[in-house]
């Protein structure tokens, strides 16, 4: 009991150095949770800009089909009616079914070309699976049997389009036969993903089929799943395909976003590079604390093991105040990171600045937001305590072995 | 009575000539007559074909009234043909077509790049060219059905002016071209390029040929993509070696590197 009162009390002996050592440990674990926090939303708005602009939920497709579709071929299509469209309609979780049709195709403006990515929709059916159809800054998603495309507004920028110009998609048939579809700019959005604001071309399903003579088959078949129901409509379009002997698979969105999966992979390690860090700060301001404890308060250990304190006694004393010096840093650090999570979850970190990040696999514009993970404060404060209580181990038995005599005349 | 005798033969001599005359002509004009598609399209075929060759070629890329020149040596056999350039932006550039594959290689990313999909309609090297234009070595008249639309003059030549439809199941980048073949050299003269819509894409025509070794080929072509305004290619073959020995290796992607 002594020992702790004597460890709370030295806490107040070097108010400068401890506050100093605090705020240390506050800022380092403000920087955990800020970057963590950080971290975490830009991984779940990338994969929400997937689902909700580029895969949905699940992907239906050909097993031969799956592993070549960033090539865009038109082999291994998969042959859609309405029977199997009304029967996964029927699935219990599905919400959305859309079926579409990729395809590579040079975008004309008369001056320049662009590669782009085509894709052939039923409008009614895509607006069921993807949110594009609340990003238009002009016009307006077309209706099936029009002639019109719809662009982002990136695309439109670089080549210079604007609404009701006319463009000529130069395609490739299944034979591989040149053949163009020329439509007029119906609708020019401007999503959160900058794939569709660059790269897609949408158009009506119909008149794809027809340049690419892909009769009535589409690449692909976007669903939208309830929420927390993806597994189990998976498993349950799984079973419809065998039972009735279909050659498809129903892949999740999971599967597509490989490249952000792998940024959540990196994601990870940097967290535990971010905590090794964190923790190795604390760990050098304790240590040092205690040892500039130690040091000035040589001959007072001596006179303490002089009087029959006992060494775990004094080393428990130096470990006392290494975890009040952790509690007062992991609890500044904690309402620091509380306010830089908030603004951040709130407001959000603008990324435009930082230039295209989609060319890093990252793909947000304009802002992150962060997102609140309490867990993480309550772990990096319990984690901070008890590295400062170890990291104090060390120089205080240093300090507590000293010979009573030496210690007392500073030897 | 002298007189009506050598207008006799005067007039015997005209029968006679007028006679053979007629029927060379007739003769020739049966000949040309009863050429059909398919026989003008394997004399040029049979005219253009080369088994192999060495070639050192000049393109100008013009865009906008502004000119980009890039040199290359080409080396071709068969349905294989390895490109290297060699003006100094582009030098060590090198493109190999094995079959229905191209890979090419950029010195300064020191990587081999297959070339697939949507970058087959690429422009070769920023060209007019696509990579898709130099897939197409095979005979023509094994990939599309030919019919004769008309006899035209180009360029002072006179020409046959056929229509090519590709056979229904074969690979071909063009659906339709219009070809004017040289009557008597059976050379392609121009040749325009459809797409299955209709729209024309590309016009190419001949500029300068030359006869190398009992062949009449193409040596400066324009090719203008129809989909772009103020672009058109020029390539011009600077040197031509027809069926030169050609090392096995040069075909290898290890000479990519």
């Amino acid at each position: 009991m002594f020992s702790i009162r004597l460890g709370i009390k030295n806490l107040s002996r070097q108010k400068r150095r401890n506050i100093i050592t605090i705020l240390v440990i506050a800022f380092a674990f403000f920087g955990y949770l800020f970057l963590e926090s950080l971290l975490n939303g830009m991984e779940e708005m990338s994969f929400d800009n997937i689902r909700d602009f580029e895969t949905g939920d699940i992907q239906i497709a050909h097993p031969e089909y799956w592993p070549e579709r960033k090539e865009l071929p038109l082999d291994h299509l998969v042959e859609w009616n309405e029977i199997i469209n009304d029967e996964i309609e029927k699935i219990k979780g599905v919400s959305g079914v859309s079926p579409e049709l990729r395809f590579s195709a040079n975008l004309n403006n008369g001056i320049d070309e662009m590669g782009v990515i085509g894709l052939g929709i039923i409008p009614e059916n895509y607006n069921q699976v993807f949110k594009t159809q609340d990003y238009f800054s002009e016009g307006s998603l077309f209706a099936l049997n029009e002639n019109k495309a719809v662009i982002g507004e990136r695309m439109a920028e670089l080549m210079d389009l604007k609404m009701n110009d006319y463009i000529i998609l130069l395609v490739r048939t299944r034979e591989d036969t040149f053949n163009t579809i020329e439509v007029e700019i119906g609708g020019i959005v401007k999503t959160l993903n900058p794939i569709i604001n660059s790269t897609i071309v949408l158009l009506p399903l119909h008149l794809v089929q027809q340049a690419l003579n892909t009769e009535n088959n589409v690449s692909m078949v976007s669903l939208k799943t309830n929420f927390g129901q993806e597994e189990l409509a998976q498993q349950s379009i799984h079973e419809y395909f065998r039972e009735e002997g279909l050659p498809l698979e129903a892949y999740s969105w999971r599967e597509s976003a490989e490249s952000v999966i792998a940024l959540s992979t990196t994601k990870k390690s940097a967290i535990g590079i971010i905590m090794s860090v964190v923790l190795l700060i604390g760990m050098v301001g304790i240590i040092n604390n205690i040892i500039l404890s130690a040091l000035e308060r040589t001959s007072e250990i001596g006179m303490m093991k002089a009087l029959g304190m006992k060494e775990w006694e004094i080393v428990f004393v130096f470990m006392v105040e290494a975890a009040g010096i952790g509690v007062m840093g992991g609890l500044a650090g904690c309402l620091l990171g509380f306010l830089g999570v908030n603004w951040l979850v709130n407001n959000g970190f603008y990324i435009e600045a930082w230039g295209d990040m989609t060319q890093y696999g990252i793909p947000i514009l304009d802002r992150i937001y962060g997102v609140w993970n309490y867990y993480s404060f309550g772990y990096i404060f319990f984690l901070g305590v008890i590295v400062a209580i170890l990291s104090s181990i060390f120089p205080a038995y240093w300090a507590a072995h000293k010979d009573p005599v030496e210690a007392i005349y500073q030897r | 009575m002298p007189k009506p005798k050598i207008n006799k033969l005067i007039f015997i001599t005209i029968i006679i000539f007028t006679i053979l005359f007629s029927l060379t002509n007739s003769g020739l004009a049966m000949a040309t007559k009863q050429m059909t598609a398919e026989e003008i399209m394997k004399k040029r075929d049979e005219n253009e074909y080369i088994q192999s060759a060495y070639a050192e070629v000049t393109m100008i890329i013009s865009k906008g009234g502004r000119g980009i020149e890039k040199n290359m040596v080409m080396y071709s056999r068969e349905k294989d043909a390895f490109v290297e350039f060699t003006n100094p932006g582009d030098r060590g550039t090198k493109f190999l077509k094995r079959d229905d594959n191209i890979w090419m290689f950029f010195p300064d990313a020191e990587e081999i790049v297959k070339i697939s999909g949507h970058m087959l309609e690429q422009g070769f090297m920023g060209s007019d060219f696509s990579y898709q234009d130099m897939m197409e070595f095979d005979k023509l008249t094994d990939l599309y059905t030919f019919t004769i639309l008309e006899e035209d003059t180009f360029t002072n030549r006179p020409c046959y002016v056929l229509e090519a439809i590709a056979i229904p199941g074969k690979k071909v980048s063009y659906y339709r071209r219009v070809t004017w073949i040289d009557k008597e050299r059976f050379v392609g003269l121009k040749e325009e390029l459809h797409a299955e819509s209709g729209r024309l894409l590309k016009v190419s025509e001949v500029q300068e040929i030359k006869e190398i070794d009992g062949h009449w080929l193409p040596i400066q072509v324009v090719m203008e993509n129809k989909l772009r305004r103020d672009t058109y290619t020029r390539s011009i073959i600077k040197e031509i070696e027809l069926n030169p020995e050609l090392d096995e290796r040069l075909f290898n992607l290890e000479n990519l590197h």
